[in-house]
């Protein structure tokens, strides 16, 4: 009897412990969520709505700058994730080396860009690219370039300087995490894999990875969350420009709903869009991970 | 730790009671004249609008004491995403009495909501402006907006180049655009300096065009005037031919183009006469620049030598607690106060719409930095020269349309594929 | 041994360049702090003279002693507030896990997959209906409780064992007292990793602050940025110094505290 008295008592606290985060997020998210849904269902200009059923929806396959923004962000996401997760693992691996001299300085410094704001890292990479900015100017000086590029007017290196500026400002974030997913891996696995004769590069593709699965897979899905839902970066650094070259999904939504006429249902549906994307991206991830 | 936790909590909680006291007290209604009045401006950039907004508070102090004016920094876009946030949540009590907007947006945000706006016609006397600012705060014949800043363009040339290359100022007045690439051409052969430059991918060029000739995106009946639009076109042609002559310099963004005439790298530009602030922070090329009027097109009857390039106006808001005080305000001002304009202009170059101020003799002075030239005398003569346009709801939507068009050109395709592509766009967005 | 010195070298020219790419920005910034517009516009990347010049400018042009209380004020409170709320609920789906408790953190990771500018302007409905515009309580409420904090601690308390909590238990201690006599000691690496994280998030916030301010008196150090490009003209002798300034305490945070960041992710991550 005391037992499950007991046992009953310690449930009850137990959801304690969980309800005020639960209860913030279910007001504050979840209700503006839902909310934010009814919206979709609803078109018209400013405070003039009217139920529109799912047109909303159907109008998104028509939407030339739409369908553009998905590419854009898809581009983005395809190419930025896989170089910036790679370059962080092996970042990460040389990290762990504990031979390896001024460790602790190279830790900061290559995590030190998560500490600006997306807003300043855009800000000073956008000075950096400028025409008559060091990069054109070194780029010209050392004879690797005729003429200084237009980097932020030109429909394929404005996506680059983009992607540039993103990778710079996470790598470090995910670096630190598989660092620390690397720490837990017992020497002795290496050790045991250096005495068979593995090289380097075997013991990181054999080793390595498949134990940093579940680290991994977690960045990934932040990673993917973050980029399908890019704006400071696209806004500070090319405006969506040129034309509509870089334009992120989320800026899309911005200016269906502050810069042109509101259309709010309409811009609600475009986030609906991204949370679609971001659930089944996240889906497909974790099953293609196994079970976490 | 515990304790420590605990402590900390409270200070939080606490600290955070102490601010969310703070928005009870503004409920309070006043009912004595004489009793102190806030009133609450949003705008933005402390060199021009800011500081403007600040003398005329100092002049209105000595009309009415009781009164104060607190100005919030807000940046345009910062600006437009609060109003429009505040407007459609119906959450209006926090928005300020008097805001500043952008000429390109007014027509936008009255047509969208119109309750938000006081019309202002018979409480200030708006026919002493030029009439094309006013004509663009109009809609169905109720007058919106105060025009502040004026947008009227000018050529704006370093006369020394041009001189070099054996032209001379006054041959860039009443003149075409062709002409205008010609006379460029010569410049570059004769100094290597580009004539002229603007940011990539920004339809300004276009829009001042389009209004130099009377025209805009849009029919009478609100459809889109894109595709078949001749002056689009004319327009879309000689900005390409600018830039593939050499005449035209193409740079990334504002900063860089703003750079181009701090460094002597092009020898004129075409814009709104605010940019003879920016032209004369450049202390080294004093007494070498002047100002002609705007090219017209060739080959279109209804174009002129005049057009308008940004601009904005102030708004007073429905939600405001005393908004004849804010007109009042406004109108001994903005609109009625010489005073006023003559101590703004030789600080931030802002340039008045309202006619009375030019009349000024601040406004027949030889500018030095301009070779003695009266530009400010110029500039607001251009004003009253520049047709009337309705820049429509859909603004936003069909600039950046032909700004896409625009870059399309540059790269290769066909001005009636892009300009049928933009309109294209903007008929998608103005669907519902 | 040649081939494993070269390796070596290698690793480090390699560790060097990438660090370089790193900071380069960070120089950048700071040098531009200390020249004048037109020079950093020109590209000159050396230290100027101009500090105290730029300095003295942006104190004049703007307020910054009140943008920057301001921003530390809501970073602190939002910090504080988080990691209260989100640790306790991420020990309680751990240490109290149940099939119900799996469900409802499922649900709650939901949230993170939801753009900002959707639930905007919904939230800013509530929010003005509730009197709390232009408070500190309405600066920070949205981002107490984060899905990605809450599961951040769950994650940690995996490898906080629960026969400590049974002993505890057995010597009467209730269990919030369990809580916060025992469990949060002992994670207190986790904690000053969380606490970083979430500093740094509401010190660099843009969107929603902008929104909810209503007076200057409430501006925060981000839009005191934005503001600074907004005019015809920016200077960007004083853009750079005010980005720097803005950079500082998160530096400074991580700086001293990194050591225990990486105990911490490493404790979230077994």
């Amino acid at each position: 009897m005391a037992k499950s008295n007991l046992s009953r008592k310690i449930n009850l606290y137990g959801w304690l412990f969980v309800i005020p985060a639960a209860l913030f997020i279910f007001i504050l998210n979840f209700y503006p969520m839902i909310s934010a849904f009814l919206l979709s269902l609803q078109s018209g200009r400013g405070n003039n709505l009217k139920f529109a059923g799912l047109k909303n929806y159907a109008r998104l396959f028509e939407d030339e700058m739409f369908l553009t923004s998905v590419g854009n962000v898809i581009t983005y996401l395809v190419i930025q994730v896989p170089i910036m997760l790679l370059f962080a693992l092996v970042l990460a691996t040389m990290l762990n080396d504990s031979k390896l001299k001024g460790r602790g300085i190279f830790r900061t410094m290559i995590f030190l860009p998560c500490a600006t704001s997306l807003v300043s890292s855009a800000m000073i990479f956008k000075s950096l690219f400028s025409i008559d900015g060091i990069i054109n100017t070194a780029l010209v000086g050392i004879g690797l370039l005729v003429e200084p590029i237009s980097w932020l007017t030109h429909p394929v290196w404005a996506k680059f300087v983009i992607i540039l500026t993103i990778t710079w400002r996470w790598t470090g974030y995910n670096t630190v995490f598989y660092l620390a997913g690397l720490q837990n891996i017992n020497r002795n696995v290496y050790e045991a894999a250096r005495i068979d004769g593995a090289s380097a590069s075997r013991q990181f593709f054999s080793i390595t990875i498949p134990l940093l699965k579940p680290v991994i897979l977690l960045t990934t899905i932040m990673s993917t969350n973050g980029t399908l839902q890019l704006f400071d970066e696209v806004r500070t650094l090319t405006n969506g420009g040129p034309g509509i070259a870089t334009l992120s999904i989320s800026q899309y939504i911005y200016n269906l709903s502050f810069m042109y006429n509101p259309q709010f249902g309409y811009a609600a549906a475009v986030s609906y869009a991204i949370l679609v994307m971001v659930a089944v991206l996240s889906f497909v991830q974790i099953k293609m991970g196994g079970k976490r | 730790m515990k304790k420590t936790l605990y402590v900390l909590l409270v200070l939080v909680l606490g600290s955070t009671m102490l601010f969310a006291g703070g928005a009870e007290e503004k409920k309070a209604e006043v009912v004595d004249p004489n009793a102190p009045i806030t009133l609450t401006v949003w705008c933005w950039d402390p060199m021009f609008n800011i500081y403007a907004m600040e003398e005329a508070a100092k002049i209105y102090k000595d009309i009415k004491p009781n009164v104060t004016i607190n100005v919030v920094e807000t940046p345009w876009n910062d600006l437009q995403q609060k109003l429009i946030t505040s407007l459609s949540a119906n959450a209006t009590e926090n928005l300020p009495d008097i805001i500043l907007m952008q000429d390109n947006a007014i027509q936008k945000n009255v047509m969208t909501y119109p309750e938000a706006f006081v019309p202002l016609n018979g409480k200030i006397d708006l026919s002493q402006f030029a009439q094309f600012k006013v004509d663009v705060g109009t809609i169905d014949g109720k007058s919106y907006g105060v025009p502040f800043d004026n947008g009227a363009t000018g050529t704006f040339l370093r006369r020394d180049i041009v001189e070099k290359a054996g032209l001379k100022v006054s041959d860039f007045n009443d003149i075409t655009w062709e002409r205008f690439i010609e006379l460029g051409k010569i410049v570059k052969q004769k100094t290597g300096i580009a004539m002229i430059s603007t940011v990539a991918n920004e339809p300004d060029f276009p829009m001042l065009m389009l209004q130099s000739a009377g025209t805009w995106m849009f029919n009478e009946d609100g459809s889109a005037y894109i595709k078949d639009n001749p002056v689009l076109k004319e327009a879309l042609r000689i900005t390409k031919e600018m830039v593939q002559s050499g005449v035209c310099l193409l740079v990334p963004d504002w900063n860089a183009y703003i750079a181009t005439l701090n460094n002597g790298t092009v020898a004129s530009t075409i814009n709104g006469c605010w940019i003879s602030g920016s032209i004369q922070t450049e202390e080294s090329q004093k007494g070498k620049w002047a100002v002609a009027n705007t090219p017209r097109f060739a080959n279109i009857s209804s174009s002129v030598n005049y057009s308008s390039q940004g601009g904005s106006g102030w708004m007073v808001m429905a939600n405001s607690k005393h908004p004849d005080v804010a007109i009042d305000f406004l109108a001994k001002t903005f609109g009625g106060s010489v005073a006023l304009y003559e101590t703004i202009l030789p600080t931030s170059g802002a340039i008045a719409t309202w006619l009375p101020a030019a009349e000024s003799p601040v406004y027949s002075t030889p500018i030095e930095f301009f070779g003695g030239q009266k530009i400010y005398e110029d500039l607001v003569g251009f004003a009253g020269k520049v047709p009337n346009v309705k820049y429509g709801v859909f603004n936003y939507e069909a600039r950046d349309a032909i700004a896409r068009a625009l870059s399309e050109v540059m790269r290769g395709t066909t001005i009636d594929a892009a300009l049928a592509t933009a309109q294209k766009n903007v008929e998608f967005l103005m669907s519902e | 041994m040649n081939k494993r010195q070269g390796t070596v070298i290698v690793k480090y020219v390699f560790l060097i360049i990438i660090c370089l790419f790193s900071v380069f920005p960070f120089y950048f910034m700071v040098v531009g702090a200390t020249n004048k517009s037109v020079d950093i516009i020109k590209g000159r990347l050396f230290f100027g003279t101009f500090l105290f010049e730029n300095i003295k400018t942006l104190a004049t042009n703007v307020r910054l002693g009140n943008a920057f209380w301001n921003s530390l004020r809501n970073a602190l409170a939002n910090t504080v507030a988080a990691l209260l709320v989100c640790s306790l609920a991420g020990y309680g789906f751990q240490i109290y896990r149940d099939k119900g408790k799996d469900t409802l953190m499922g649900l709650l990771l939901l949230s993170m997959m939801v753009p900002f500018a959707a639930i905007m302007v919904p939230l800013f409905r509530m929010f003005s209906q509730a009197k709390l515009l232009d408070t500190t309580m309405g600066f920070i409420l949205p981002t107490i409780s984060t899905a990605f904090l809450i599961f951040f601690f769950r994650q940690s308390s995996e490898s906080f064992p629960i026969e400590t909590v049974q002993a505890a238990r057995v010597d009467g201690l209730g269990e919030f007292g369990i809580f916060f006599r025992i469990y949060v000691p002992i994670m207190a690496p986790t904690f000053a990793a969380a606490a970083i994280v979430t500093f740094m998030n509401a010190w660099n916030n843009y969107l929603w602050p902008l929104i909810i301010m209503q007076s200057q008196d409430s501006q925060t150090m981000p839009l005191l940025i934005t503001g600074l490009t907004a005019g015809y003209t920016t200077d960007y002798g004083i853009l750079m110094l005010s980005v720097t300034i803005t950079t500082l305490p998160t530096l400074i945070l991580f700086f001293t505290q990194q050591k225990r960041f990486v105990e911490g992710v490493l404790g979230s991550v077994k």
